[in-house]
């Protein structure tokens, strides 16, 4: 009976072995040397001195410059409205009775993904450099480009704040 | 005799069943089945950040449920307090920022304290201590052997607006407890990862005349101009080899997704619709994208073969679709559901399989945008505005864990992982 037990526990000893083994570790391996976000020192890059006064950047319900008047949409909108018919006219007036070239900027509400309003804001000028074409600017005279939701004239968060901010301002290059 | 080879062979077919059904377990975690763990404080001077960053990592990894109790007690020692026996883990640290940081953990079953695990992090400096945190947590799931979750130590990049016209193109940990500024000054946007171990990004430069594309080294500062391009220039997805590249450009002042091959610099143009086409993404085999356009006259989600001209809907519900991420098939976008642009239910974000099935929102209060996918695909980031306030956001797929990170200061204007 006993010779039969000992071979018994004998047996269970071997067979439950494996359930108490230590799990591996990572054979001593100095992670944080292998970890690059942890030893690597990355850059520090300092731009400020490398951009110009930029102009044109006043708030109100103009923010373009040189006697243009700046263009307002609607949410997503990159057709020109109706309403919008007197600041054209002023707009091809000023653009017509000058050789200098001409800016025109896009610009969004904070609304969406800038990537999405870079390319609304594009749509937006594009929309009214094809109207001054229209009335006899020159192509070659205009430079279009987009600032998304970069440049607002507005920075608060209400209804008529992203109003003032859905627009195309329009100014002379110096 | 008889007896003994009857008990031998009773146990030998015990075990190989239940090794034969072990071996096909997936060993993928859910409610019920998340391992109980405690982390026990045993530092000289306790202090919460450390404990927290430990907590968030244990359970946004899905494979853990954390004890949201600080308890302290000894290091060396195998004891365990009685309260913690009915864990399946518990982790023993110590914390030190006396000079530069140190962080050293002890993994004991709490059943009997037989240690499991041991190792020390240390680093000179003070400001990447969430990493130490990361990597200890990342190590120890590995060696439980539960499926990876090595995206807890990646960076991530973001570009915030500083002034009308000026940003700021920053490093973050996934919690943003770490934050670091890499370039400063100047309108620098659209940052995204070039590669999979994150030495370099690319990002969108206002400088000169043209919106120029950069690849920046983030260690050596090495810098080389790739391509510009009148209007807009943004990259938007890079392929998983690094060669290929998907940019939205607008060439003749009109928004179109292209890909740039950046050994032959040859330029395959994806989209050709008047309107707006733009965030592209690899998706499946990277013979194909999704990519948001306004062709219904509302921001939406469309896929389409890189090579030929047939385009489909992905998205059928929502008013304005306008951003989206893919990670082999699967896809995240967010919604806008309301037409108050002021109300409380704004965006969601909505995952789904490459061919639309499958669909299930993971937000359902608030405005969430940037959605990202961690590099396995298997977490999604995204910023949440609600009632004036800012937080990152991370939902973990397979577990449905949430977890919400206070976000202040700027306004972020993009975002990679």
């Amino acid at each position: 009976m006993t010779h039969k037990l000992a071979i018994t526990t004998a047996v269970l000893a071997l067979l439950l072995s494996g359930c108490g083994q230590v799990a591996p570790d990572l054979d001593g391996k100095n992670n944080v040397s292998n970890s690059s976000q942890i030893a690597g020192e990355t850059v520090s890059i300092d731009e400020n001195n490398m951009y110009g006064n930029e102009s044109g950047l006043g708030g109100g319900h103009n923010s373009s410059s040189d006697g243009f008047r700046s263009v307002y949409f609607a949410f997503g909108d990159y057709g020109i409205a109706s309403s919008m018919e007197a600041n054209m006219n002023t707009n091809i007036k000023v653009a017509t009775s000058t050789s200098a070239r001409i800016k025109i900027e896009g610009n969004c509400d904070e609304f969406g993904t800038d990537e999405y309003n870079y390319a609304l804001g594009l749509k937006r000028a594009k929309a009214v450099k094809d109207s001054l074409i229209a009335q006899g600017v020159g192509s070659s005279q205009t430079i279009i480009v987009s600032f998304g939701e970069s440049n607002p004239a507005c920075s608060g968060t209400s209804e008529s704040c992203y109003d003032q901010n859905r627009r195309v301002d329009i100014r002379l290059v110096k | 005799m008889k007896q003994l080879l009857f008990i031998l062979l009773s146990f030998n077919f015990l075990a190989s069943n239940l090794f034969g059904v072990d071996a096909t377990l997936k060993i993928e975690k859910d409610v019920e089945q998340r391992t109980r763990i405690a982390l026990v404080d045993a530092s000289a001077t306790q202090t919460s950040k450390i404990f927290d960053i430990l907590l968030s990592d244990l359970k946004i990894s899905g494979h853990f449920l954390a004890d949201a109790t600080h308890h302290t007690g000894d290091f060396a020692s195998n004891y365990v307090l009685p309260a913690l026996k009915s864990k399946e883990y518990i982790l023993k640290y110590v914390f030190s920022q006396a000079s530069g940081t140190k962080l050293v953990v002890r993994l004991l079953k709490a059943s009997d304290g037989t240690q499991v695990f041991k190792k020390s992090y240390a680093i000179p400096g003070k400001s990447k201590m969430p990493f130490l945190a990361h990597k200890a947590i990342s190590d120890i799931n590995n060696v439980l052997k539960y499926p990876d979750i090595s995206w807890l130590n990646r960076y991530v990049v973001y570009a915030v607006y500083t002034a009308p016209r000026r940003s700021e193109i920053r490093l973050a940990d996934y919690t943003f407890n770490y934050q670091k500024t890499i370039i400063k000054g100047g309108l620098n946007l659209f940052p995204k990862w070039a590669d999979v171990k994150q030495r370099a990004i690319y990002y969108t430069s206002y400088r000169e005349t043209l919106p120029t594309l950069y690849k920046l080294n983030i260690y050596n500062g090495s810098k080389q101009k790739i391509i510009s391009s009148e209007g807009m220039l943004v990259c938007s997805d890079v392929s998983k080899d690094g060669s290929k590249l998907l940019l939205t450009m607008a060439p003749s002042a009109q928004a179109d997704i292209y890909e740039l091959n950046l050994a032959s610099k040859s330029k395959t143009r994806v989209t050709k619709f008047k309107g707006i086409d733009v965030n592209g993404r690899y998706i499946d085999d990277e013979s194909r994208i999704v990519f948001v356009s306004n062709r219904l006259g509302y921001a939406n989600v469309f896929k389409k073969s890189i090579r030929s001209a047939a385009t489909s809907q992905v998205v059928y519900h929502g008013r304005n679709n306008n951003a989206c991420d893919a990670s082999k098939d699967k896809i995240v976008y967010a919604s806008r559901e309301s037409n108050n642009a002021f109300g409380d239910n704004t965006f969601n974000l909505y995952v789904t399989a490459s061919n639309g099935s499958d669909t299930r929102p993971i937000t359902t209060t608030g405005s969430n945008q940037f959605p990202r996918f961690s590099a396995d695909g298997s977490v999604v980031l995204f910023l949440k505005q609600r009632g004036g306030s800012t937080s990152i956001g991370y939902t973990n797929l397979t577990s449905y864990q949430s977890l919400l990170f206070p976000f202040n200061g700027s306004k972020v204007q993009s975002i990679d992982w």
